[in-house]
């Protein structure tokens, strides 16, 4: 122990005669560290968004969409008739046992104009049970009813952006007339904001309709009775999946599809997508740790270089420390502390300097920080391994010379 | 009592490519605590070669070095290394101070290996370096001080320990005359007045010439081994009376 303290104190005494390399050799850990903290503290408040997300999008959530899911997780099969039916939705409705509820939409975009205030949005045009599907709820007003459906109600409730660039602040939505395609509707009701964005897409940038209206007055009715999405919520997240091969039986009946046939629909479950995106979120993460901790070997090289550089400079001295009664393993802890002192200021630095670069980032990127202890106790580890991995080399190789040819190392 | 260094037919031989060099040729000598035995022979002559050999920092190829009883060739790497510690202090024809480290942190070197404890380790480097006249030199760097200053440093970490046998090859060789006499002086107090045993190189008669012993090397072997004149002659007067007086 007490040789140890000795060992430190002589480590800082070496490395402070050269504090310029010192401090260059700290950087190069700095900057492997920081790089590390930085992207592993990204990369879950990445995840950490994108699950939040999914989480918003409701519990138990089915989505069926036309077309044949190709091997990428894209969609073809738009070609001809839409596959998806008003028709098909309510056969859902009637036959699958798992299911709780059943909706459908059908989307477009118009100018919705209202006094001197006009904006384009999303109109999407769907059923009364669209809200519980959804998992949305209401801020203000009511929701359009089966009546308003039956009828073709000219009545619309609003996403909470829009509401914010037709209305003054303060102004009541509620009632106000507002204009699109010719056709007057009137606002029923205003939606509780979904809040965030979605990769780029505002959740609150969009107009409901009852699906009847919306396809007579805005979205034209050129087919009528075809959907674009039939959203399923099934009756428990553990049925989602009996839910979903449920729904493939009773859709490939009515499409008349023969066993040997694909599927000329998609069932997307909320757990499938939530898989996918935490897969690419995981990749991307992945991928930066890997370059991040490439600058920390690179790093680690530096200080293995350094003391290389190092141990040949104080080849003498090693001979000297010799001559007085060091053994090998004094020199070999030497060198090794050295090391360790060098990675480990540069670790701490770099946690600090790495948790700010996060917080910043983050604030930006509009992620959640998330702090976890277990990167900084890991990183400190690791940062003294790269030190104890790195300096080993060098040290050793001071350790095994020769203190004769050294005393006379010129 | 067993002599404090007993080596019997040492041989050295060192591989250079295909060519082999021996540099000593079976070396016997026994030396007593208390000696002060001077080195003399031509260059190549295997004069610091037996020296490293008694220093315990080489091995021979044949032959048996026994240091205080005991046959350092058993020993392992280690346990020479504390050998070296503890009974042997080393004084360099170049010095061999630490660069841009004070006096005092240079002599406190050997302490840090035999495991003195920090407090322990300042004052006796600070008494060693006062013994040898620097006490106002404590926190000079070896760059800010003369050679004999130097080499006085290096004696006085060579002595921190306490050895019982002091190894100086040629000490005085890059000292002009006057700073060559000072630290002879300086080694023949130590012989003198503590019993420390002195076995020193030079290429020089007169330094040779402190010595009680004088042994020739040549050829890598001892061509004469004889009673040393003691300083006479060489030496001022003020030298000789201390000298004497152990003598009588
Ligand atoms: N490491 C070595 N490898 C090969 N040969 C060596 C080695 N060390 C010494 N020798 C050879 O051994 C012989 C004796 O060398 P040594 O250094 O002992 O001589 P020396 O008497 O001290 O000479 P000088 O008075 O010049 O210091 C020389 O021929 C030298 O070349
Ligand atoms: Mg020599």
């Amino acid at each position: 122990m007490k040789f140890l303290r000795m060992t430190l104190v002589a480590a800082l005494r070496a490395l402070r005669r050269n504090k310029m390399r010192s401090a260059l050799t700290i950087l190069g850990i700095v900057i492997g560290v920081a790089a590390v903290i930085t992207t592993v503290g990204l990369g879950q408040g990445a995840s950490e968004a994108v699950q939040s997300q999914i989480r918003s999008l409701g519990t138990n959530l089915l989505v069926v969409v036309p077309g044949t899911r190709t091997r990428g997780g894209a969609h073809s099969g738009w070609g001809g008739a839409s596959t998806l039916s008003v028709m098909d939705a309510r056969a859902l409705e009637r036959e699958a046992t798992g299911i709780r509820a059943v909706s459908y939409i059908r989307r477009g975009s118009a100018q919705v104009l209202y006094g001197n205030s006009n904006w384009r949005t999303t109109i999407q045009a769907t059923t009364p049970s669209y809200l519980d599907v959804s998992d949305s709820a209401m801020a203000q007003g009511d929701f359009f009813d089966e009546r308003d459906m039956k009828n073709g109600a000219r009545v619309a409730v609003l996403g909470g952006t829009l509401v914010g660039q037709l209305f003054e602040v303060g102004e009541d939505p509620i009632g106000a007339v507002l204009r699109i395609k010719e056709a007057s509707f009137r606002v029923i009701g205003v939606l509780e904001s979904k809040g965030g964005s979605s990769f780029g897409s505002d959740r609150d940038d969009l107009l409901l309709v009852p699906f009847t209206t919306g396809e007579r007055r805005i979205l034209g009715a050129t087919l009528p009775g075809v959907v674009e999405q039939i959203i399923v919520s099934a009756r428990t997240e553990t049925s989602a999946h009996e839910a979903s091969l449920e729904i493939e039986d009773i859709l490939r009946q009515r499409h008349r599809i023969r066993p040997d046939q694909e599927n000329d629909f998609t069932v997307h479950s909320q757990e499938e997508i939530a898989n996918t995106m935490g897969s690419v979120t995981r990749i991307l993460s992945s991928v930066l740790m890997g370059v991040a901790s490439i600058s920390l070997l690179v790093g680690g090289i530096g200080i293995m270089n350094i003391l290389l550089v190092s141990v040949i400079e104080r080849t003498r001295e090693i001979g000297i420390r010799m001559a007085v009664g060091a053994k090998g393993s004094h020199i070999l802890v030497q060198f090794l502390v050295e090391a360790m002192i060098l990675s480990m200021i540069g670790g701490i630095i770099g946690i600090i300097l790495g948790l700010v670069g996060t917080q910043v980032i983050a604030h930006f990127a509009e992620i959640p920080f998330v702090f976890s202890p277990g990167a900084i106790v890991g990183a400190v580890l690791f940062s003294g391994s790269v030190g104890i991995f790195f300096g080993f080399y060098p040290a050793r190789k001071a350790s095994n010379l020769d203190p004769i040819a050294s005393l006379r190392y010129e | 009592m067993t002599p404090l260094i007993e080596t019997h037919g040492l041989v050295k031989e060192f591989a250079r490519g295909d060519i082999r060099v021996l540099a000593l040729r079976g070396i016997s000598v026994s030396i007593e605590r208390g000696e002060f035995v001077a080195i003399v022979g031509k260059s190549g002559s295997g004069k610091s070669t037996f020296m490293n050999i008694l220093g315990c920092l080489d091995r021979p190829s044949e032959g048996k070095f026994v240091l205080e009883g005991q046959d350092v060739a058993r020993l392992s790497k280690d346990e020479r290394a504390e050998l070296r510690g503890q009974k042997i202090g080393f004084v360099f024809q170049a010095f061999n101070l630490i660069p841009r480290t004070s006096a005092q942190e240079n002599v406190e070197l050997p302490l840090i290996y035999s495991g003195a404890s920090r407090a322990e380790q300042a004052r006796r480097a600070r008494e060693s370096l006062e013994r040898l006249g620097l006490g106002g030199r404590t926190e000079h760097h070896p760059s800010q001080l003369s050679g004999g200053e130097q080499q006085r440093v290096a004696i006085a970490r060579a002595l921190v320990n306490h050895p019982q046998l002091l190894l100086a090859d040629e000490p005085t060789g890059n000292l002009d005359t006057r700073t060559s006499l000072e630290i002879m002086k300086i080694l023949m107090q130590l012989n003198r007045a503590e019993g420390l045993t002195v076995i020193l190189v030079t290429h020089e008669p007169e330094i040779a010439a402190f010595a009680d012993r004088v042994l020739t090397f040549k050829d890598g072997e001892i061509v004469s081994d004889e009673m040393g004149s003691s300083g006479e002659g060489v030496l001022p007067a003020s030298l000789l009376g201390e000298k004497e007086g152990k003598d009588s």
